[in-house]
């Protein structure tokens, strides 16, 4: 119950078995109707510990229904439609090595083997010489390893094991395959469906194979010969195929050297490449775009033309990759399986939910399991396997709990249309740009000289502020004057305030006064009382001067603004 | 309702009438299951997955049940909750071979009790666990286990094993209900079964 909280409780657990015993990855797994009773079973072809123990296995529900041996390593595994007969139970394709086989009814049905391929001449005619003894083992060696130096055509597998070998186990090896002929052959390396005509969920499917030796093939579903052969310029390893055969068809193709093609119909080479900066890891359609998982932790999304339209980036490394469909809900997403024990369910760039698993996941497959159409089935490194159904509740808000920038942020600005008024001014900030930012510059300084109310002295010995506060209604004022030295640490002595003033308006009690030692950074108050004697409501200016003694150039000037007196004199 | 009408009622002559809810995922056998009840001469020959719901009556001895028979698939069970108001009581079945789907049982059941409709409701719960035949098939112990039926505190509850083809345990856990609706809506004389 605590996972299902960690994902905003979007997931039920429905099973988990962490000894399953199931190893395997995303392209060997497969959801299918194998009985006809409308309930889909998990087809699995599980690659056991890499050199035994391979097996097709086939769960219903919760437990295993079906186990059978594979001779070799299952590199891709697909269910599919291959003929029109009722009941209408899909027959499951598994490619191994060079081989496909078909399970009908999880019976061995058919083998399909791959084209061999040209052999080297000189090859053959060296083993045709130790056919007829005309050549020892060892010359045969050094005459083959000249071949691989220089030969166009790459040696056969028979050739390269016999290069292989220790000198005494040579003999054995020679007499033992020296009858048979030479055979060249690649293998498979992906595989997927393509429907044969129609679109319908039921229709008949072509089988889509990626082989080592750079060719894509289709094959016929029911005869199984090559309808149509692709060339790439690299090995694919993964690949995702849309459309019907006979109408128009694009098969993308994520290949070895960290490119991908899309091939379409009447084409036998790449129509569209997208070249990637890291090597691709997971590939997803979702809809009409690829969705790219790359081994440098970013998921990148591109148009089916190989146009990239976004880039995410991920916690971890990507380990496996899944599209997740629910037609019923119209929902289309990607579930992308990380190195940091999680699966991450992107639409587009955004993280819509991240299931916490406890083990790295392997192999993911969404889908119809059983009755339940939204079901997810996870294998996990360690080989266990876990089940999840999705809430029918459940619903997925975009930029759920996505880390990054706020959704106001991609809002877009109602901006309204540029005026030529607007495109005028422009022009002219941008022809006298220089002119316009001096007289700024000048108008900004006298700005500030004239609103400059705290005179301050520029002496450097003497570094004073001043500022003048006159309080009353008169006629009589009072006058504070407050003085600051604004030295670092030096004391300021031996100064004096003297006033100049229309002696006809105004009365001074002192117009003398001294100042005492100012230390620095204190404010000293200096107070004197100044009487109107005018009564014609008339105001005028008192200049103040801070002088130091024995000086005549004052320090420090200040005009004080005397207010109207308000009141009578009373002589 | 006359004075004729209201006599018969109290003496249990007049059946009353209720309303039952058949919720539960799809195939699990809610269908089959009111059709083994359903009076022999209108059973059904074939079960085909309901669409929407249907409408069945069926009697027992004391009471007319009329039976909403939903359907379980996905898209239809946003309707169940429409139809929670007017129904007395609630049948859910199980599909006790479906292990993978007890986890989707237990979200509708919750999602179903915890309803304004029906939280504060003393409303009967009638558990079949269903398709008992199947080889394996988890005991209804089991299934009450699952479904964590023990946490249901404000309701009467029951569960049955039953096999809806046969129509084995059916009539055990249309008993109880019965008995359950009579203690609370019935007559004077009509809840004559001892009550579990």
């Amino acid at each position: 119950m605590s996972e299902a909280r960690s994902d905003g409780g979007k997931w039920l657990d429905a099973h988990y078995d962490p000894v399953a015993s199931l190893y395997t990855f995303s392209a060997c797994m497969d959801l299918a109707d194998l009985h006809g009773d409308a309930e889909s079973k998990l087809v699995v072809g599980d690659l056991g510990t890499g050199t035994s123990g391979m097996k097709l296995k086939v769960y219903r529900g919760t437990a295993l229904v079906s186990e059978s041996a594979l001779l070799d390593l299952p590199t891709a595994l697909a269910a599919f439609l291959m003929d029109l007969h009722e009941p209408r139970i899909p027959a499951i394709a598994v490619a191994s090595g060079p081989f496909i086989y078909i399970y009908k009814n999880l019976r061995p049905y058919f083998k399909f083997t791959l084209p061999g391929l040209q052999v080297n001449g000189l090859e053959q005619d060296v083993w045709q010489q130790v056919r007829e003894g005309h050549i020892d083992p060892l010359t045969l060696k050094e005459m083959l390893e000249g071949l691989r130096e220089k030969a166009e055509v790459p040696l056969s597998v028979r050739s390269l094991h016999f290069l292989s070998l220790e000198p005494q186990q040579m003999d054995e090896f020679v007499s033992l395959h020296k009858q048979q002929p030479i055979r060249r052959q690649t293998v498979i390396t992906c595989m997927g469906t393509l429907r044969k005509s129609t679109a319908d969920e039921d229709g008949v499917s072509c089988l889509v194979i990626g082989t080592e030796n750079n060719d894509v093939y289709v094959l016929d579903p029911e005869a199984f010969t090559i309808l149509s052969k692709m060339s790439l310029p690299a090995a694919p390893t993964m690949m995702d195929v849309t459309g019907q055969f006979d109408v128009e068809f694009r098969i993308t193709v994520a290949c070895r050297n960290g490119n991908i093609y899309i091939l379409r119909r009447d084409s036998v080479k790449p129509k569209y490449c997208i070249e990637l900066a890291s090597h691709p890891v997971g590939l997803v359609r979702q809809g009409k775009n690829v969705v790219v998982g790359c081994a440098d932790e970013s998921l990148q999304g591109f148009t089916q033309k190989g146009k990239k339209l976004w880039r995410a980036s991920l916690p971890a490394p990507v380990t496996t990759m899944a599209a997740m469909e629910l037609p019923t809900r119209g929902f289309q997403a990607v579930l992308v399986g990380l190195a940091n024990c999680e699966v991450h369910l992107y639409r587009d760039k955004n993280l819509l939910s991240a299931i916490k698993t406890p083990d790295v996941v392997s192999g993911v497959c969404f889908g119809r399991y059983g009755r339940e159409d939204g079901t997810l089935i996870m294998s996990m490194r360690g080989g266990g396997l876990m089940v999840k159904i999705l809430k029918r509740t459940a619903t997925f808000d975009e930029r759920d709990n996505a880390p990054g920038p706020p959704l106001a942020q991609s809002v877009r600005l109602n901006v309204p249309k540029k005026t030529k008024l607007y495109v005028d001014q422009t022009l002219r900030e941008r022809e006298n740009g220089v002119a316009m930012h001096r007289a700024f510059q000048m108008d900004l300084s006298r700005l500030r000289l004239a609103s400059s109310l705290t005179p301050v002295s520029s002496s450097l010995s003497e570094p004073l502020k001043m500022n003048a506060v006159v309080q009353g209604l008169g006629p009589s004022f009072k006058l504070t004057l407050n003085v600051q030295n604004t030295a670092a640490c030096r004391p300021v002595m031996n100064l004096v305030i003297s006033f100049l003033y229309d002696e006809h308006l105004y009365r001074m009690r002192n117009p003398y006064l001294r100042i005492p030692l100012l230390v620095p950074g204190l404010v000293y108050p200096v107070q004197t009382f100044v009487e109107c004697t005018s009564d014609r409501g008339i105001s005028d200016i008192i200049k103040v001067f801070v002088l130091h003694e024995g000086r005549s150039a004052p320090l420090l000037t200040a005009h004080i603004n005397m207010p109207v007196s308000e009141g009578l004199a009373l002589n | 309702m006359g004075l004729l009408d209201k006599l018969s009622g109290w003496l249990g002559l007049r059946k009353k009438e209720v309303n039952i809810l058949c919720l539960g995922l799809d195939n699990s056998g809610k269908t089959t299951i009111i059709n083994q009840l359903k009076p022999a001469n209108t059973q059904a020959q074939e079960i085909v997955p309901t669409i929407g719901f249907n409408i069945e009556k069926f009697k027992s001895s004391s009471l007319s049940f009329t039976v909403f028979d939903m359907s379980g698939q996905s898209r239809y069970r946003n309707l169940w909750e429409h139809y929670y108001k007017e129904s007395q009581a609630i049948i859910f079945v199980i599909d006790s071979g479906d292990k993978l789907r007890m986890v989707v049982a237990k979200e509708e059941l919750d999602t179903l009790l915890s309803h304004q409709d029906i939280r504060s409701r003393r409303m009967p719960v009638l558990f079949f666990a269903n398709k008992t035949d199947l080889q394996d098939a988890m005991s209804s112990v089991k299934v009450s286990q699952l479904l964590c039926l023990e946490n249901i505190k404000d309701k009467p509850w029951h569960i049955c094993a039953s096999n809806a083809i046969k129509g084995e345990g059916l009539q055990e856990g249309v008993d109880w209900l019965q008995g359950r609706l009579s203690f609370i809506y019935g007559g004077l004389f009509a809840y004559t079964y001892t009550l579990i």
